[in-house]
This record gives C-alpha cells, structure tokens and sequence, in this order.
C-alpha cells in the first residue's frame, strides 16, 4: 500500500518533519557510502525506520514489487556480465567485483524504496499542511506537496470507479496480453481527462478561499515540534554531511 | 444605491473558441437580492456567473469585451459537484470550512469562530470532526457551502448548487438564499430548477444563446416548472401559475 | 430485443461493515418499469450493483432473466443489463460523442443504427462530432446515457439520470424510457426526482434499513402525500394538482392531468 496509513506509532505521532528527514537522511547516506557493508548499514536503518512506524507489514509487497525486478536487473548486468574476477556458483561464473556493485547499488534502492514507503506511510497530510503552514510556507508548494503525496491513493479510487464503469459497458478486465493492452485506452483516458475537468473546477474553488493570495495563512492546528525532534533531525543531517565529509576525504567507508 | 454588478454590452469568448459564450449582455445584478440565472444547457449561465464574479477571464482565459464594474471585493463561488471544491487537504469537515478565514491570515481565534458560525448556518456543526471524504454527496455539499459562506463574501455565485442533492437537501439549501441576501450580499444562483428558484429568487434572468431573453420577477419569466407546463396545455392563459397550490387557486371552481 | 425479469430471493449483500441489504425478496417481470425509492443508505444502490455483477449477494439469489448474475462477470451481464451510473464522467475517453456512444455497443456487437438511434432518441445528432468534454456536465450525462441505450440491453437500470437535468432533458429521458418500455424491455431506476419517477414508473419499491417497506402501483404512493412524507419527499406537481382539484382517475402524468383539466375555466393572476 502506497500512501498514509492511520496509526499511533512514534513516527505518527512525531512532527512530519521527522520522518520526512529521517528518510531524507538515509537517501542522502544510500548515496555517500560505496561499500556493501555500509550499505548493509543503511538498509538496516530503514527497516528500523519501517518498524518504528510499525509500517513493516503494509509496506511489504509495494516494496518488493518495486525492488525485486531491480535486484534481478543488477545481478544480471552486474554479477554475470561484469568483469574478472569470476568465482563459479553453480553453472554461473559470478563476477566478483560486479557482484559487490550489485549489493550497493540493490542496497541503494531497497533503503531509499523502505524509507520513502515508511515516510509516506506515517506521515498524515493534513498534519504536514499545518506543519508546513506554521513555518509559512506559501500555500502553493504546500499543495503541490501534498497533492503529489496524496496522488497514489486518489488515483487508485478514480481508477476503480472507471474499470467498473468501462465493465459495464462490456469491457472484460484481464485477458490475453493483447486484450489486457486494447484495454489501456478506456482506462486511462477517463483517468486523465476527468482529473484535468475537475482541475479547472478546483482552481476557481480554491481561488474563491484565498488559496492564491500572498497572504501567509492561519495554522490552526501545528502539529508539535518538540526540542528532541529538532535536535534529531539537526543530528541526522550533521550525520549526512559527516558521511560525505568521510567519503570526499578519501576515507569512505 | 449602485448595483454590485454592472455588465455593459458584454461579451465573453472562452480561449479556443469562435462563438462567444455570452453576447452582448446589459445587465445590473443589485446587492440585497437572490438573482437566478437559467436557460438551456449551453446557454452561457455558468459563464455570465464566473464572468460577474471576476473569475473570467482572469483564471479561465478567454477574451472580455464591454464594460464590467463590480462593487464586490470577496467573490464567493459554489459549484455542483462537492468533492471538486474540497482543498483535499483538511482531514475534518471543522478544517475544511476554516479554509477560506485561514487563508487571510486571520488570528486563530477569528479564524475558528467565523468557521463555528457558519457551520451553525448550514446545520452541519455536527459533523465538525468527521473527514470530509466519508461524508454523502448533499453533506459534503452544505460543507462547501459552508465553507464558501466562512468568509462572509459580499457576491455570493452558485452553479446548480443542488443537482446533486435529495430534494430535502436541496430545498434547505435554497431556503438559505434569502437570509444571506437579506444580510446584504449579492446571490446569484445558476439552476435548471425553475420550481424552486421561483420560491427563493427576487428576480430571474433567462439566457439563450448568450444573450439575455427575459428579465424580471420569477412568476412572469421562469414558466418551465411541471405546473406551468400543465397549465400552458390546459389553456390557462398567461402568467402561468408555477406550482400547484398556485395552479389551484387560479381554476374556477 | 426482448425485456428480462429480474428477480432477488432473500438476498443479504454487505461491504464488511455488516449487511446493507438484508434479506430483500423482488419480482420484475419483463417490461415491468419500477422506481426505487428511499432514504441514503437504505440499499438502493447495492441492490442495483447487484444485477449487474459488480457485487455479489452473501445469501439468496440475484436472477436476470435465467442468468445468475453471481455467477457472471459484468462484462458478461452488459449483454443483458444496460447499467447507468449516476457520475458519467468516470467513463467517458473516446474523441467524438458518436465514437464514446459506441464504445459499449460495438464490444456487443451491435450496429451503428442503433448508435444512431439512442443519439437521435436523446437529441445528441448535432453534437456526434463534439469532443465529449467540450459539453457541459449535463450534456455528458445524457452521452454517457446514449452508450448505455444503444446497447440495446433487456434490462435498463439507472441511478439518478437526471440529476441536474432541466426540464427539457429529464422530458427526452423519460421519453426514452417509456419507448422502450413499451417494446417490453424492463426499466429499473433509482430517482428522487419524483417528477421523472410519475412519467417513466408502473411501480415504485420503497427501500428501508436494508429491506423492502412498500412496493405499490406508482399511482397510489405518488399521491400519497403521508408516505412520501416520510421519505424527505412530496408528490410531484401532476399528482398534487389532481388530488387538490379531485380530478377524475387522479392522474399522476403531466399530460394526463393537462387532459383532465381540459375545459376548466381560469381565473386571472392575481396581482
């Protein structure tokens, strides 16, 4: 499951800047080590991440479906065609070197893919709007943010609501690859063209209720930002620039 | 006292487009008064309310020709389908109807109050704390109305605010009308619903083909509800009645 | 093209959070037009989702005609049901109203006449070569409409088609439905525009909590100003007219109550 999912973990309850940092941290980190120990690190940070959001069962099969083609990919580019030394496992020679690439890059994106899903998972829109809107961010980034994050499920409602409709008009939903192909069209096409109809509907809404002025709006509810999160995310981000600090030194881990 | 709309000689032609959606209109719209807007479907109603409200062309592009003075600073506009207008950033019915105070910067206070008040308004103060998205269609609908009423604007424009209401739904909401013009503001009310714009409306303005076919007060120009119709088949001479009660007491007995 | 009858035996159907429908027993017979009322969340739409397979009953058995629609696919029931949802946009991609109209149709195997006809049927000629969503909201709905007719289906069920509407479109809609109505196809719709139920509906089924509450001739509840009461709802102008005047068979339908003050003297407005 892409997208928030109500709950009472300590990543739920924290400030949304927090997790959002958290993950931020450990895609900046994913990409400053170069070592399948270190990066074995930072995988394990992320799934630390997934369990304090208690997230680890939801996020389970939108982050294999993600990752899982990757790690195929890279251990057969990497592992079988890369170079020598080889080491025979089985009928395949694996290249040494291509393997160890494999692992870092397969580590890279299974850390940033479980910390994302994990941040998205915990972190409640409406909260990150009023956080956001405490630190008087203008509400336009306020809504591209959002309405991004928010995008996966909203799409997920439209889409079904349409494969339902297209149903009952005779279309058969799965089929031979063929069919399922020829089938695109009738679904997708609503998708978009009812979003954009809806869009313009949206702007003059908004407009109506001041979402377009310069006018720094009211937070009602801010969401709390207690000293020990702050100094944490200031913590995670002096971290960051350690771990670059290292690897620019020539000392990367 | 001056009108709070002046369209002199008007016309309006959305981008793209060669026929103009309204042509050549002449009309004062006055505050205090529940104006109606109808005629057939692509008779340039929804156009003649975005074009008095400001919102054309300035957010629809489109070329404006005439003289257009507006006496109104805060614009107000409710659409037909409710899950359009929502910000889809507020979690509760409380937040959504804050929106538009929020939005000018108002102290938390004013802010909650102005939102307090018009929820009372529109009988919806006890779904303050539900989600928006799980609310029906005619809820979630005097929620928008709500939320446009927070700001207490001054032109006040809806677009068949009730088509997708129950007709309980709808009459409540059109009996809403009169108080709010009655408080000083401009309304003007796009509807096909002649039965029950007649009940609310001081004066009703009938539109084909963009230009202005009849003006003035409800009993003589809005004559397509069922009763005007069985009266017009029965010979009833003119003005036809337009409800039944109405109907009955013009049959001798 | 024939009408199918429809019928629901002790039928239980529920979303998880408990039954919406719970034990609902109805007989249609073919070329039957019945109208289903009742307050939101009583079960009226459920019960619709039910005959075109997009839900399947927990209990009890949902027949069209000899199909057992739990057993199909819907895109198998579209051969027999014509399915109109309340929000057309959700379906709407094809470039020209004539091409989207034809969509479902030609996945039917049917012919560009009766394309032809459902768009003639609901004034939609002149706008064949429009782009669908350069129609203002109303005129798509009506679009949408034509798809499901030209599908010539036996069995037509609608949610809330005229929501909306003016006068003029809910006339053509009504208009339609009563043709086919008369050639023996079964009309099944969920309406609280009373107006439209009194021109197109035989018989009007009352749902409630998840059950049948009434199931009378349309005639008698339309006039029943008590039970519609009780609904949110008040009789349409034909029937209100003719039960204040005590005309004659007490019509419910704008030309029959027309007909049935034929002759009447009128006084002037007054001022």
């Amino acid at each position: 499951m892409i997208g928030y999912v109500a709950g009472r973990s300590p990543l739920h309850r924290a400030h949304p800047y927090t997790p959002l940092a958290a993950a931020g941290a450990l895609l900046l980190a994913a990409f400053a080590v170069s070592t399948p120990r270190a990066i074995g690190l930072v995988v394990a940070g992320a799934v630390l991440l997934a369990l304090a959001g208690g997230t680890g069962r939801v996020i389970l099969r939108p982050m294999l479906m993600l990752v899982l083609p990757t790690w195929l990919l890279l251990l057969v580019l990497h592992g079988i065609l890369g170079g020598a030394p080889h080491v025979a496992f089985g009928p395949v020679g694996l290249s040494e070197p291509g393997v160890r690439r494999a692992l870092v890059l397969g580590g890279r994106v299974t850390a940033i893919v479980i910390a994302f899903l994990t941040a998205l998972g915990t972190v409640s829109p409406s909260r990150l709007v009023e956080a956001m809107t405490a630190r008087g961010v203008p509400f336009g980034r306020v809504f591209l943010l959002v309405s991004t994050l928010t995008l996966v499920p909203r799409m997920r409602a439209r889409t079904a609501a349409i494969l339902e409709a297209q149903q009952c008009r005779g279309l058969r939903a799965g089929g031979s690859p063929a069919a399922r192909l020829r089938a695109l069209v009738p679904l997708v096409l609503p998708l978009i063209l009812g979003a954009l109809a809806e869009v313009d509907e949206q702007v003059l809404a908004l407009d109506a209720r001041g979402a377009g002025t310069n006018v720094r709006r009211t937070a009602l509810d801010p969401p709390p930002d207690h000293v020990a999160e702050r100094v944490l995310r200031w913590l995670l981000f002096l971290g960051v620039l350690g771990a670059y600090a290292a690897k620019f030194a020539g000392r990367g881990a | 006292m001056n009108p709070a709309v002046r369209l002199a000689r008007v016309s309006f032609t959305y981008p793209g487009r060669e026929a103009p959606a309204l042509a050549d209109i002449s009309l004062e719209i006055r505050a205090g008064e529940v104006t109606v807007v109808t005629g057939d479907v692509g008779a340039g109603t929804s156009t003649l309310l975005l074009v008095a409200a400001g919102f054309a062309p300035r957010l629809t592009g489109g070329v404006l020709t005439g003289v257009r003075e507006v006496s109104a600073v805060r614009p107000g506009i409710v659409f037909a389908t409710p899950w359009t207008q929502l910000t889809g950033l507020c979690h509760t019915v409380a937040a959504e109807v804050a929106f538009g105070p929020a939005s000018q910067g108002a102290p938390v206070a004013a802010v909650r109050e102005a939102a307090e008040r018009a929820m009372d308004a529109l009988g919806v103060r006890h779904l303050a704390a539900r989600d928006p998205v799980t609310l029906s269609g005619g809820e979630l609908q005097r929620v928008v109305v709500a939320g446009a009423l927070a700001l207490a604007p001054d032109l006040l424009v809806l677009d068949d605010p009730a088509a997708e209401l129950d007709p309980a739904g709808a009459d409540a909401l059109y009996a809403l009308l009169p108080g709010i013009a009655a408080a000083g503001a401009t309304v003007l009310v796009a509807t096909p619903d002649h039965a029950r714009a007649a009940r609310v409306a001081h004066r009703a303005i009938v539109l084909a083909e963009g230009r202005v076919a009849a003006d003035g007060p409800p009993a003589l120009t809005l004559q397509d509800t069922d009763t005007a119709v069985i009266a017009r088949m029965a010979g009833c001479p003119p003005p036809l009645p337009l409800d039944p009660a109405a109907l009955a007491a013009r049959v001798v007995r | 093209m024939n009408g199918y009858g429809v019928r629901l035996e002790g039928v239980c159907c529920g979303y998880g959070g408990g039954d919406v429908l719970r034990g609902v027993s109805l007989d249609i017979e073919p070329g039957e037009a019945v109208a289903l009322l009742g307050p939101n969340g009583a079960g009226k739409t459920t019960l619709t989702r039910l005959l075109i397979g997009l839900v399947r009953p927990s209990a009890g058995r949902v027949m069209v005609g000899d199909w057992d629609a739990a057993a199909r696919r819907p895109d198998e029931m579209a051969r027999r049901v014509g399915y109109a949802f309340q929000h057309a946009d959700q379906q709407l991609f094809a470039r020209t109203v004539r091409e989207d109209v034809s969509f479902g149709p030609m996945l039917l195997g049917r012919t560009k006449d009766d394309v032809t006809e459902a768009l003639d049927e609901l004034d939609l000629l002149r706008e064949g070569e429009v782009h669908p969503y350069d129609l203002p909201a109303p005129a798509r709905k009506l679009v949408a409409l034509a798809g499901v007719l030209a599908m010539r289906p036996g069995v037509l069920v609608l949610d809330e088609p005229t929501a909306g509407f003016d006068r003029k479109h809910r006339a053509l809609v009504a208009g339609a439905l009563r043709r086919r109505v008369a050639r023996g196809i079964t009309v099944l719709v969920v309406s609280h525009d009373l107006g439209f139920v009194a021109e197109v509906a035989d018989r009007i089924v009352v749902m409630r909590e998840g059950l049948v509450a009434a199931d009378q001739p349309a005639r008698t509840l339309l006039r029943d100003a008590a039970a519609l009461g009780a609904l949110g709802l008040t009789p349409p102008d034909a029937a209100a007219i003719s039960v204040r005047l005590g005309i004659a068979n007490a019509p419910v339908r704008i030309a029959e109550c027309a007909e049935g003050l034929r002759g009447a003297r009128w006084n002037p407005a007054s001022a």
